[in-house]
């Protein structure tokens, strides 16, 4: 049992969260949370609101730390925040609403925060290099097979939702990241919108990113994740692959239906 | 075609139908209800036209109406010549709080910075005979630290930005008054530093080319450099600017440090244009400069704040006043004109930007 685990690949895992808390005042928002992700993981984190699923992605991503617990990235123990940090340690994140600037173009969005300049110095002194940064997203879409027309001349705003979203996601991927975080990126979509988007998640897992996707439409999870955890009450209730489990039983235990047998045991504890 | 959008466009905006049949029942006169009847699509396209372009259309009205009217004194180089001198300290003073803006912060201390600052000059010049180069220098970094401080107060201690340049402001009056004693200070070699704001290069007042300049580089550092692109990056949403790896804290230091540098240079601009200093020469200057930008942020983009703007909205009322200064209307239309200009522009622009979300 041990040596056979819950994750099959004998890999070492590519990040490592152990016995994470998360205490806001006097409330648990996370409690003693452990997983370990692998490359070419999709993982569907879901839970009921207030679950903890977004508080563990703000950790994860840099914006919150945690109060307690561990973060390894490739077996060295990191701290994730700022999200600058994150970012260089190959974290990216796709928040709901706050991922892109909404005046900015889709060109001017995937660079922000890392744009190409001419000059040293401080940076109000370096000239923005604009024409490469429009090329450079133009190519990096492409390579994703991504059309949007006017990327770099429309801002964003003037854009659907569907090409917000797959913009958002091409930035993380454009720069490397390593671990995908998704914050509900299929909310408030269309259905072929949502597709789209669908096919790109899969597309970048299929290229070895890892990617932990927030999500509340479990038939989407179902279509791209082939691994789930659920959250409730800031606990990790279930830690399965999606084929050794089903819709009806993760619904049940994100409602609470269904309780663990046992202590669920972090699955990255090494039986001694 | 045609039909079907109009269709879509009243299906999708139920004021405009009922904004109709409420007009076609009360039969109005013919004006308003053909405005009203006026298909959404159009009747949007136009008011966004309006709210864009309209500060532009007064300028250009006002230049034509008032060369028709008064050709042998306003349409003369002269004329626009010192239109342009008068609206330059201004103009720096207003470019300078426009950055701010842009990163979403209000600067209320910038007038008292500007009024501090030339009589600190002053001050500098006859108490401490220091040189004008280097006394300008001392009194414009004295700006740029109280800028530092504003933004420090407002990003690392939190304060609203309403609040503590207000609190700064006050706190600049106090060193004003500190200095002054509240008594204008009196330059004792006046010509050379006069000569400073009213010279002249090429024929061209000193004051209207070190505006052109600052405009130029303060264009050019919002629109251009890495450090700009992150003051507008925060001023739409700093929490995403702040995700993306923005140093939003920085950035907004860097912009309130902008706006008060303005402020102390128009303040020096304007001690050597007075040739004095005077305790409360430059506190208008607040008002005045929001005025413009927000007059600036209804002219071209849609509500945003930006150089050209800003510009546009100082030279629009500095044609105004011009023109009926001129054509002799009594003084009050002046401020008649410059506020009911801010309000109308403001207004269509929002509106217009209402209309355009709509459809």
């Amino acid at each position: 049992m041990a040596e056979a685990g819950a994750i099959s690949p004998p890999q070492t895992p590519f990040v490592s969260v152990r016995g994470v808390k998360k205490t806001f005042g006097g409330v648990h928002a996370l409690d003693a949370v452990s997983f370990d992700l692998y490359t070419r993981d999709i993982i569907g984190l879901v839970g009921d609101n207030g679950a903890g699923k977004s508080t563990l992605i703000k950790i994860l991503s840099g914006a919150l730390e945690a109060t307690h617990g561990e973060i390894e990235v490739d077996g060295r123990p990191v701290s994730l925040a700022p999200p600058a940090e994150a970012q260089r340690l190959g974290v990216e994140t796709v928040y709901q609403d706050l991922s892109l600037i909404s005046g900015f173009t889709a060109a001017e969005n995937v660079f922000l925060g890392r744009e190409l300049a001419s000059g040293r110095g401080p940076s109000m002194f370096r000239l923005m290099r604009r024409k490469a940064m429009a090329n450079a997203t133009a190519q990096g879409l492409d390579d994703l097979h991504i059309e949007i027309p006017g990327l770099r001349t429309r801002s964003v705003e003037r854009m659907s939702g569907g090409q917000r979203q797959l913009v958002a996601i091409a930035r993380a991927a454009f720069w490397g990241g390593k671990l995908l975080l998704l914050d509900e990126p299929t909310a408030a979509l269309g259905v072929r919108e949502s597709r789209e988007v669908l096919e790109l998640i899969k597309r970048l897992g299929a290229r070895g990113l890892t990617i932990v996707m927030v999500t509340h439409n479990l038939e989407h999870l179902w279509q791209v994740c082939n691994r789930v955890i659920v959250m409730r009450r800031g606990r990790k209730v279930v830690d399965a692959m999606s084929r050794e489990t089903s819709l009806e039983e993760v619904v049940a235990y994100i409602t609470g239906a269904k309780e663990p047998s046992l202590a669920m045991p972090a699955s990255t504890a090494v039986v001694e | 075609m045609a039909k079907l959008v109009v269709d879509s466009r009243t299906m999708a905006n139920p004021h405009a139908k009922q904004e109709r049949e409420a007009s076609q029942s009360a039969g109005l006169s013919r004006g308003p209800r053909a405005w009203l009847r006026m298909t959404g699509t159009y009747r949007s396209i136009l008011l966004r036209l309006l709210g864009t372009y309209g500060t532009i259309v007064v300028l250009v009205f006002m230049l034509i109406a008032f060369s028709l009217v008064e050709p042998g004194t306003f349409a003369t180089i002269g004329n626009f010549r010192n239109i342009l001198n008068d609206m330059a300290i201004g103009t720096i003073v207003a470019g300078g709080l426009t950055v701010p803006l842009v990163a979403g912060d209000f600067d209320l201390s910038i007038g008292y910075v500007a009024s501090f600052c030339g009589l600190l000059l002053v001050g500098l010049l006859s108490f401490n005979q220091l040189p004008i180069p280097v006394a300008i220098l001392v009194v414009v970094a004295i700006g740029a630290v109280i800028g530092v401080i504003n933004g420090i107060v407002v990003s690392k201690l939190g304060v609203n930005a309403f609040i503590a340049t207000l609190g700064t402001g006050t706190l600049v009056v106090g060193l004003n008054y500190a200095y002054s004693g509240g008594i204008p200070l009196q330059l004792t070699h006046s010509r050379e530093f006069t000569d400073v704001a009213i010279g002249r290069f090429w024929g061209v007042p000193h004051l209207i080319v070190i505006m052109t300049a600052l405009l130029l580089i303060l264009w050019v550092f919002l629109n251009r450099t890495v450090q700009g692109q992150h003051i507008k990056a925060i001023g739409i949403s700093a929490e995403s600017a702040r995700r993306a790896g923005v140093a939003v804290d920085h950035s907004r230091i860097v912009a309130f440090a902008c706006a008060s540098t303005c402020a102390a240079i128009g303040g020096v601009l304007m001690a050597s244009n007075l040739g004095s200093g005077q305790v409360t020469a430059g506190d208008g200057f607040m008002l005045t400069s929001f005025s413009a930008a927000f007059l600036g942020s209804a002219a071209l983009k849609e509500g945003q704040f930006h150089i050209l703007g800003t510009l546009i909205g100082v030279l629009t009322v500095a044609v105004g006043n011009n023109g009926l200064a001129m054509i002799g209307a009594p003084i009050f239309t002046q401020f008649l004109f410059a506020g009911l200009l801010l309000v109308v522009a403001v207004a269509l622009s929002s509106i217009g930007r209402r209309y355009g979300r709509d459809s």
